[in-house]
């Protein structure tokens, strides 16, 4: 994994900043507008851990992101779990498994082959629940309650305030940005590295290549399941669109909007795709065909996403850095 | 004679109706020099790879140090000590020489599967890492992407790589294919260098490399053995020469 530019890292803790005085600032509406593209973020970033650094394209990741929702609904229903505490780690654990599962199958294809088996096996989760009573079929289930936060009998916060939800929406966001920084620094992540730019010479180095491509199958699983906990619990219902290959397809455009490989990317592929489309959406009742004409544009002008936008270079100087002296010292590295 | 350290016993391998490998039983010892030679087509590259586990085997066996390894993955076949560089070149492009050699040091850990502590931390695979690009001479280029280097310069990564597995025998497939002569020259010195602590079965086109390398040479035509011997028998054998030398060396 290449490090992020100390001087790409500044303006990353400026946004992150920024983030969290937003909400002082702005209506009720766009804290939750914001809320909403956290959610989508976390759950592109963990594909773009499939797709951007595994070369895994997936087309079944919403499988992960819906199977949260579902766990949440029915740990509250049906077994009466309403802590985060308690159904946060649940959920996490479920999304695990399942992830383990569906990576044990699909990682024995490759290309368009692991392409249609991922596709192939959300599509039949989402039947599941579209035809499944107990699951409230095509309208789904309410969540009684968001979930609680107590600590000794007290809640230390409160998740129906809207406002303290989207910080913890942001928290979730800053969480799986270190935890998939911390993985890929990793050894396991040099293992990643290694599969991604060549697989048949990774294994005749002596990797077992199958491992490392079903632990990040379930570790981005695992993430896009808590996206997944985190959209439920802010929408206070899951229904079978989360599980739908439309929920898929758009975490795919995101990543590849935003840039792959780089988890910043997709974050930023998220709030641009999303603010346009609530701007274009205010504006015209055609705005998906102006969406679609933007992220043909980004694709064409910017193959390698937002993220490629010299962003970079403008904070070294913001900073007083001189990204172009570095590059200067550095010839032959990119 | 030693204790061969590699072997296989009757091994084939059937595409179709093709046998591109039949029956071949051949012993490499221990600390040679094993020169697999013969026209194009005769089955050397799919040889190999039955020994690597690239390829599985129809009929037949192949032992490492007397214990069967027929039909092991590449990967365990690679963890027991047996490196192998390919015809084509093949290293990660996108990586310098030194994340190249520093993954393929990693690739002898217990397992990879490790996620919390940086990588960066592990100074002894920077340092075997090191030690494998020194070796090859490529230390003064260790901080260029592979894909910048010279053909013959990625040929040499590529062994470095080989080196920073630790392995105790390497199979070289062509390494001196689409080489100049200077290159060649490289790449044979580093070979006979390597030769001297290493087993190497090594296939190739060059006759004089192989030659001046090698200390046994087998002859597959066909993809059947057509004979086994030292250097000099090889060279003055009349069935090699009417076979393939001869053929060749006609204008």
């Amino acid at each position: 994994m290449r490090p992020i530019p100390r001087s790409l890292l500044g303006i990353l803790l400026v946004i992150v900043a920024l983030l969290a005085v937003f909400p002082q600032f702005v209506e009720r509406y766009y804290v939750q507008l914001a809320t909403k593209i956290i959610v989508m973020a976390i759950f592109a970033m963990s594909l773009d851990l499939l797709v951007g650094y595994t070369r895994l394209v997936s087309l079944g990741h919403a499988a992960f992101f819906g199977l949260a929702g579902y766990a949440l609904a029915v740990l509250q229903r049906d077994l009466g779990l309403v802590s985060l505490w308690t159904t946060l780690p649940l959920t996490l654990v479920v999304c695990a498994l399942a992830a383990l599962l569906v990576g044990a199958l699909a990682i024995r294809t490759s290309g368009i082959y692991f392409i249609m088996v991922t596709l192939a096996i959300a599509q039949m989760l989402y039947y599941f629940a579209n035809d499944t009573k107990a699951l409230g079929g095509s309208d789904g289930m309410f969540l009684a309650t968001k979930p609680t936060a107590e600590l000794f009998g007290v809640a230390i916060f409160d998740l129906k305030n809207r406002t303290t939800f989207y910080y913890f929406a942001l928290a979730a966001l800053v969480a799986s940005f270190l935890v998939a920084r911390m993985v890929l620094a990793s050894l396991f992540g040099r293992a990643i590295d290694a599969v991604r730019c060549n697989e048949p010479r990774a294994r005749a180095l002596g990797f077992t290549t199958w491992h490392y491509k079903l632990a990040m199958f379930t570790i981005a699983g695992t993430v896009a399941g808590l996206a997944g906990y985190v959209g439920a619990a802010q929408d206070g219902i899951v229904n079978p669109a989360f599980l739908s290959w439309h929920q898929s397809g758009q975490a795919l455009v995101i990543v590849i909007l935003g840039g792959m490989g780089t988890l910043y990317g997709p974050v930023a592929g998220a709030f641009v795709l999303i603010v346009l489309e609530d701007v274009a959406a205010g504006i015209t009742e055609h705005w998906l065909l102006f969406i679609g004409v933007f992220v043909i544009a980004v694709v064409l002008l910017l193959p390698r996403g937002i993220a490629s936008l010299p962003l970079g270079d403008f904070a070294g100087r913001l900073f007083g850095r001189g990204a172009r002296k570095r590059a200067a010292a550095e010839p032959g590295d990119d | 004679m030693t204790e061969p350290l590699l072997e296989t016993r009757g091994l084939s391998k059937q595409f179709g109706g093709l046998a591109a490998v039949n029956d071949v039983s051949v012993a490499f010892e221990a600390g040679r020099v094993h020169a697999v030679i013969g026209p194009n087509g005769a089955g050397k590259t799919t040889f190999l790879n039955l020994l690597s586990g690239e390829m599985r085997p129809t009929s037949g066996a192949v032992l490492f140090k007397g214990s069967a390894i027929t039909g092991l993955t590449p990967d365990r076949i690679a963890r027991l000590g047996i490196g192998r560089s390919f015809q084509r070149t093949n290293v990660f492009t996108e990586l310098t020489c030194f994340e190249n050699c520093w993954i393929a040091a990693q690739s002898r850990l217990p397992t990879s599967l490790r996620f919390f502590r940086p990588a960066g931390r592990r100074g002894d695979l920077a340092a075997a890492a090191r030690d494998s690009l020194e070796q090859c001479g490529l230390i003064d280029r260790q901080d260029r992407i592979a894909a910048a280097l010279s053909h013959g310069e990625r040929r040499q990564l590529e062994i470095a790589m080989i080196l920073a597995t630790q392995p105790e025998l390497l199979l070289f497939d062509e390494p001196l294919a689409g080489m100049g002569y200077r290159e060649s020259q490289d790449v044979i010195a580093l070979l006979r260098r390597i030769a001297q602590s290493h087993t190497l079965v090594l296939i190739e086109h060059d006759m004089d490399a192989v030659f001046s390398i090698a200390d046994r040479v087998t002859v597959l035509v066909n993809g059947t053995v057509l004979e086994t011997g030292p250097v000099a028998a090889i060279q003055s054998s009349p069935a090699v020469q009417a076979a393939y030398l001869g053929a060749e060396e006609q204008p």
